[in-house]
């Protein structure tokens, strides 16, 4: 824990899932006093696993299974946690950020994992939040509402809090208004249908997860829904909120009214309507920012390389060249877990290969679209990428190449797709060469574990796709032909086959003990004997039909 | 001769078996003796609590091997001109032990080095160690087991303080209402011990963790239980996945983790990113199936704790042989102990050791950093006592050595290895990265190979010395249930032929070496059983008096006891008494992307086979069923390569080129192939698999290794 006079000093901004994770890979650094690492968080509790807390919400997993890093550890070795504290400046040219409880934390490198916030529409009924870009609140705990809470019965479903008040509502078997259909929306109010509350889901266009799903697997997943409990309204503009007094005279959600008139009443509003990535102090700093924190291929902002940023807050983009386009790169951060940790994984590495020198610097793997994946018993949804693209659409293909100009091949785009909505099932799969851009599944779940498995490692699919799909069909996994085929085997321990014993009983072994000591069948375990009776009162049952054929 | 009660010669469930003596070799009408016409025994099954009077093929057929025309009957040395010349048992000795001499005043005591192996009886296993260390002075010894059981041996120590394969009997697998076996194709690689699975099948609770549908799948057909087919190198996602689940869904028993155990909250935060969409996308398993799964455990364990009817988990080399393999077994061992399975009467947590005598070779010394009785040969207390039985100074003893990849990749390097034994291994089939080995061997300045037959290994030997079979001489060997059980003679070895105590104790005398050699088995028993005595795998309790009373001995087995069959009822083995979890993380996730014949090669065994082959590809019975390497892969990857049935392949990559036969099956992923690794010459499927190993363990990974698969055109050629 002796730290080097000339140890660098590491500031971490942010302690969620994706900083946590960054901490514990320095964690070898930090013992060994190669670094000094300082963690500032605005939450006071230690970082939790937020990709599970619509499970939480739902009453499905406890406080203990969210804990996903070991902060004692941390602390003992040497890594100084500020927690609920927030970073207010960051001082760019005296290599410090100021705190909100207005010290001063000088840095060397400075990591910025804010991560996200909620969304919250324009709804009138709801007091709109101003942030004042000059000024970020200096409260750690108002950090995304600044001053302007919701109203009562209204949340997002982002922190523990939040999570708590789902949790209620939940628990009491409430009707919850669900506002947005993206993969979250969706799968709270299927959770939630599932854990006995009224679910109702109210969004835009006509079919749910419309960024990730094509008509047909939006269709057949709205159906499913529908199936399980929960209410999809689509089509359904969300204008205001109704109130309704509770008896302290404060206001308490009633119901949601749509722009077509409709009025939708609930015990609780969740506003699921995405995240945006907390932006706000890189901006101040004067750093480049798009709708995440903009940093180059090596994580390090395009404006200043003693600072970096990973996870849920930051955009990874090549920084432009001196005198190319100022255009804002397209894209954004993923908000998905996965690329944040490999981010966290591989800056830690590089911190380690730079401060120590010891390992390799690979680059960082240019980070694929990520496969999102609906978490729902008994619901499977599962998709990635290209999935507009329609078999017998052509135009779709030009168009999806000036999408892809850059590192596309010419080979054109393939689509081959299996819709049985009847029975919930949807499948699209969309491929260049062979291999996947981009796939649609529903209701098929072992079709699509491989079919990420195949996206993942960019493999080149089966030429006749259907095996795929077969993986989830009823004659998958029974023995392969017929139990009585004469090249099944009987015994195991011995390799006999069908078509051994039948050989044995034409020889005039007819009985269980003759063939076991004719072929050996059954003198292993045992566990064939049977089955030998079966064979031999089958052959016995059709000895002229094997007499023809012998 | 009277019959012999003895034990089957290959793998380590030893089923028992009665070895008559033929006066005149006669042609009987049972099949069982079909291949032994000439032989100087019949083999019949003996009931015993392991195969219950059982046998598969491999047992049936083994006495053809004792009278095999290929049977090396002299010592043999190599000439000038590359061939070989028979020598009398003295000269032959007299060169080995000048050669040794020679190579250990040249070059030091570490350029000569022994590599043994887990067929070898407790006896020679154990004094192969104490030659190396004694006689030869030198630390440089490890063992085929490496390539086996190591991960699973690091992982059980780390965890319960203690390895031995089943810490309980095999035949309380039969009460059990669950049981997982990951990595493991039993029907295939041990058969009789599918009979310990019928109560589990019969309760639906049979469960195999398997890329292929092998036989061992299949017996969870028609609601027997279920398959899981993970893509290969993932199973440590799996099991860390289905860790998450039991704590997730409350599944977890948190009393025994708190009275038993330390380390579950590290397991808990450790497991909390593996959520089961998260699993699912890395491993192809779906979430439903995993959900099932882990729920299932937990079932059979709670209905253990009420009607003795619990919960299993097994694993064996499918999920050991990686370069993460200590990791995986230690996330197998963590779900156990989350799932409160080990230390109880009714459940457990088990490895299946593959070798003969996998369990017993890997606790006498064989092992590059290890005393007799699976003590520390850095651990000063257990020099001085293993020192003190064997009469010599602690200080003489050497230290640690090196593990089998890296002795190996030490031969005829500078500061390496210039003059090896090798004694029950044939490493030119087995080893990873073969060509290496092979081009390694060569380097040798002296190279003595001990076997039976001239093994792909003994070809390249400078003198070759013939041994006794199982059949032909007296010891111990330790079953994969951690029972010590009897070899016994059935037939006098043919002339010319020795023993290894016998060649040792030879060496010893002509190297001047301190201590004793005896060449009598019952004789090293007993040593072996004093230096044992105090150590974790202490068999001090034990004599041939004893085991030939037919005693159940299972170890440890101290003086005065009456040996354990169920370890860990009371406490672990470490100081304070508990299991420690240790969280593993996975870290070597992705793979190449599999275009244009780019696959993954899985490689494992087959029925008829044994290890490399040395051995049942001598048997006619066995070579006519399975006469060569078949690389089995899925009807549509073979289309896209145009490969049917029956064709010629070639399997490469940067190490090395396969060319065998295909066989087109359903029965195996579409991105997976796999070969048996048994066959030698170019379809030596360990020309292929690499030797990166595991930093805990030192085994290789020899399953997932990357190769392009195409058709060979020349097809009809070949023939």
């Amino acid at each position: 824990m002796s730290e080097h006079r000339n140890s660098e000093h590491i500031v971490l901004v942010g302690y969620g899932p994706v900083g946590a994770r960054f901490v514990d890979e320095l964690l070898p650094l930090v013992r060994q006093g190669a670094a000094i690492l300082t963690v500032v968080g605005a939450e006071s509790a230690d970082a939790y696993n937020r990709v599970l807390i619509a499970e939480y919400a739902v009453g499905n997993a406890d406080r203990e299974s969210l804990d996903i890093t070991d902060t004692l550890a941390a602390r003992e070795a040497g890594v100084h946690l500020r927690l609920g504290l927030s970073v207010t400046a960051i001082l760019r040219s005296r290599r410090a950020v100021s705190l909100s409880d207005d010290t001063l934390l000088r840095y060397d490198r400075l990591v910025l994992a804010t991560g996200a916030r909620a969304n919250v529409p324009t709804l009138d009924g709801v007091t709109r939040v101003h942030r004042d870009r000059q000024a970020p609140p200096a409260d750690a705990a108002t950090l995304d509402t600044s001053g302007a809470p919701l109203p009562r019965g209204v949340t997002v479903l982002r922190d523990l809090d939040d999570a708590q008040r789902v949790l209620a509502a939940v628990t009491a078997g409430a009707r919850i208004v669900v506002l947005g259909a993206g993969v979250l929306g969706v799968e709270i109010a299927l959770a939630a249908a599932t854990a006995g509350a009224q679910a109702c889901v109210v969004y835009h266009g006509e079919i749910p997860m419309a960024r990730n799903l094509d008509r047909g697997g939006g269709s057949v997943l709205a159906q499913s829904a529908r199936r399980a409990g929960v209410t999809m309204v689509n089509h359904s503009r969300a204008e205001s909120l109704l109130f309704h007094e509770d008896d302290d005279g404060v206001d308490r959600f009633d119901a949601l009214i749509c722009a077509d008139g409709k009025q939708i009443h609930g015990d609780l509003l969740l506003l699921s309507c995405g995240v945006g990535a907390r932006i706000e102090l890189a901006q101040l700093a004067a750093l480049p920012v798009s709708t995440g924190i903009l940093v180059d291929e090596n994580l390090q902002s395009w404006g200043d390389p003693r600072i970096y940023a990973i996870g849920d807050c930051a955009h990874v983009a090549p920084a432009p060249r001196a005198g190319a386009s100022t255009a804002l790169p397209s894209g954004g951060p993923s908000g998905l877990i996965g690329p944040g940790w490999r981010q966290a994984d591989w800056l830690a590495a590089r911190f380690t290969v730079e401060m120590v020198g010891r390992g390799a610097a690979l680059p960082l793997a240019a980070s694929v679209s990520a496969v999102v994946m609906l978490k729902s018993e008994g619901i499977d949804v599962v998709s990635v990428g290209n999935t507009g693209a329609d078999p017998w659409d052509r135009a779709a293909d030009n168009a999806s190449i000036d999408a892809h100009a850059a590192g596309c091949s010419g080979a054109p785009l393939s689509v081959s797709q299996w819709a049985d909505p009847e029975h919930g099932r949807y499948v699209k799969m969309v491929t260049r060469d062979g291999i996947l851009e981009g796939f649609v599944c529903v209701g098929m779940p072992r079709t699509a574990a491989e079919l990420t498995l195949l996206f993942e490692r960019g493999s080149e699919l089966p030429a006749d796709r259907s095996v795929l799909l077969r993986y989830d069909g009823p004659d998958y996994e029974p023995s392969a032909g017929s139990a009585f085929d004469p090249g099944a085997t009987v015994c195991w321990c011995n390799g006999v086959t069908v078509g051994a014993i039948a050989d044995s009983a034409a020889a005039g072994n007819t009985s269980v003990a003759c063939i076991s000591s004719a072929t050996r069948a059954g003198t292993g375990c045992g566990g064939c004997k049977m089955r030998i009776i079966d064979v031999l009162e089958r052959f016995a049952t059709s000895e002229p039909a094997a007499g023809t054929a012998g | 001769m009277p019959v012999a009660r003895t034990h089957c010669p290959y793998c380590a469930l030893q089923c028992a078996m009665t070895l008559t003596p033929v006066e005149t070799p006669v042609k009987t009408d049972a099949a069982a003796s079909v291949s032994q016409a000439t032989a100087v025994v019949t083999v019949t099954g003996r009931e015993f609590p392991t195969n219950r009077g059982g046998l598969c093929k491999k047992g049936w057929t083994s006495a053809e091997l004792l009278t095999s025309p290929d049977r090396i009957l002299e010592p043999l040395l190599r000439q000038a001109d590359g061939t070989f010349e028979p020598a009398s048992w003295s000269d032959a000795l007299d060169l080995v032990a000048s050669k040794l001499r020679e190579a250990r005043a040249e070059h030091g005591a570490d350029a000569v080095g022994a590599f043994g192996g887990g067929s070898l009886t407790n006896e020679k296993a154990y004094q192969l160690g104490k030659f190396t260390r004694v006689a030869l002075r030198s630390s440089r010894i490890d063992y085929n087991g490496r390539f086996c059981m190591s991960s699973a041996a690091a992982a059980g120590n780390r965890a319960f303080g203690l390895d031995r394969g089943l810490p309980f009997r095999v035949d309380e697998l039969d009460a059990a209402d669950t049981i997982l076996i990951l990595g493991s194709n039993v029907a295939q690689t041990m058969p009789p011990f599918i009979g310990h699975l019928e109560g589990a099948r019969a309760a639906g609770g049979l469960v195999v963790v398997d890329p292929r549908r092998t036989a061992t799948a299949r017996l969870t057909d028609d609601g027997a239980g279920m398959h899981v087919q993970p893509t290969p190198g993932s199973d440590l996602v799996l099991l860390l996945g289905l860790t998450h689940i039991v704590i997730a869904e409350k599944l977890a028993d948190l009393d025994y983790l708190a009275s038993r155990t330390t380390g579950f909250d590290a397991v808990r935060r450790s497991v909390s990113q593996w959520w089961p969409a998260r699993v699912q996308e890395q491993t192809g398993v779906p979430v439903w199936q995993l959900r099932e799964l882990a729920r299932r455990l937990a079932g059979g364990a709670a209905r253990g704790a009420a009607t003795g009817s619990g919960t299993y988990i097994l694993t064996g080399r499918g999920v050991e042989q990686h370069a993460d393999g200590t990791d995986t077994a230690t996330a197998a061992i963590n779900l156990s102990l989350v799932l409160g399975l080990v230390g109880t009467t009714h459940s457990g947590y088990g490895t299946l050791t593959g070798q003969g005598n996998g369990q017993g070779g890997r606790e006498h010394g064989q092992k590059c950093d290890q005393l007799p009785g699976y003590r520390k040969i850095n651990d000063p207390a257990a020099r001085a006592h293993v020192a003190g039985v064997w009469g010599v100074d602690p200080d003489s003893l050497p230290g640690v050595g090196l593990p089998a990849v890296e002795l190996l990749s030490s031969l005829g390097e500078p500061g390496g290895i210039r003059c090896l034994l090798v004694h029950g291994s044939n490493v030119v089939v087995s080893a990873p990265n073969a060509n290496r080995v092979r081009a390694a061997l060569k380097t040798l300045d002296f190279l003595v190979v001990a076997d039976f037959f001239f093994s792909e290994t003994a070809v390249l030997a400078d003198v070759v010395l013939p041994v006794t079979q199982w059949a032909e001489e007296e010891g111990t060997m330790t079953s994969l249930e951690g029972r010590v059980i009897r070899r016994r003679l059935a037939v006098d070895a043919p002339e010319g032929v020795r023993s290894e105590l016998w060649i040792w104790q030879e060496l010893a005398r002509r190297l001047d070496s301190a201590s004793t050699f005896s060449a009598e088995a019952s004789e090293v028993f007993d040593e072996l059983c004093r230096a044992s005595a105090g150590g974790l795998a202490d068999y001090s309790g034990l004599s041939y008096e004893l085991l030939d009373s037919e005693e159940p001995a299972f170890w440890p087995y101290p003086a005065g006891s009456t040996g354990t069959p169920r370890l860990f009822l009371d406490r672990f083995a470490h100081p304070d008494g508990r299991a420690h979890l240790v969280a593993v993380q996975a870290s070597r996730l992705g793979a190449p992307a599999q275009v244009d014949g780019t696959l993954t090669l899985i490689t494992g065994r087959l029925l008829e086979h044994y290890q490399s082959g040395t051995q049942t590809r001598r048997v006619r019975e066995l070579a006519d069923a399975q006469p060569e390497a078949r690389l089995q892969l899925h009807p549509a990857t073979a289309e896209q390569l145009g490969i049917i049935d029956e064709a010629w392949v070639e399997v490469s990559n940067d190490r090395g080129t396969v060319r065998c036969r295909a066989e087109v099956s359903t029965d195996i992923r579409f991105d997976t192939v796999f070969l048996p690794f048994h066959f030698a010459g170019d379809q030596r499927a360990n020309l292929l698999t690499d030797d990166e190993t595991d930093p805990v363990s030192g085994m290789p990974e020899f399953k997932k290794t990357t190769v392009r698969v195409r058709a060979l055109v020349e097809a009809g050629a070949h023939v």
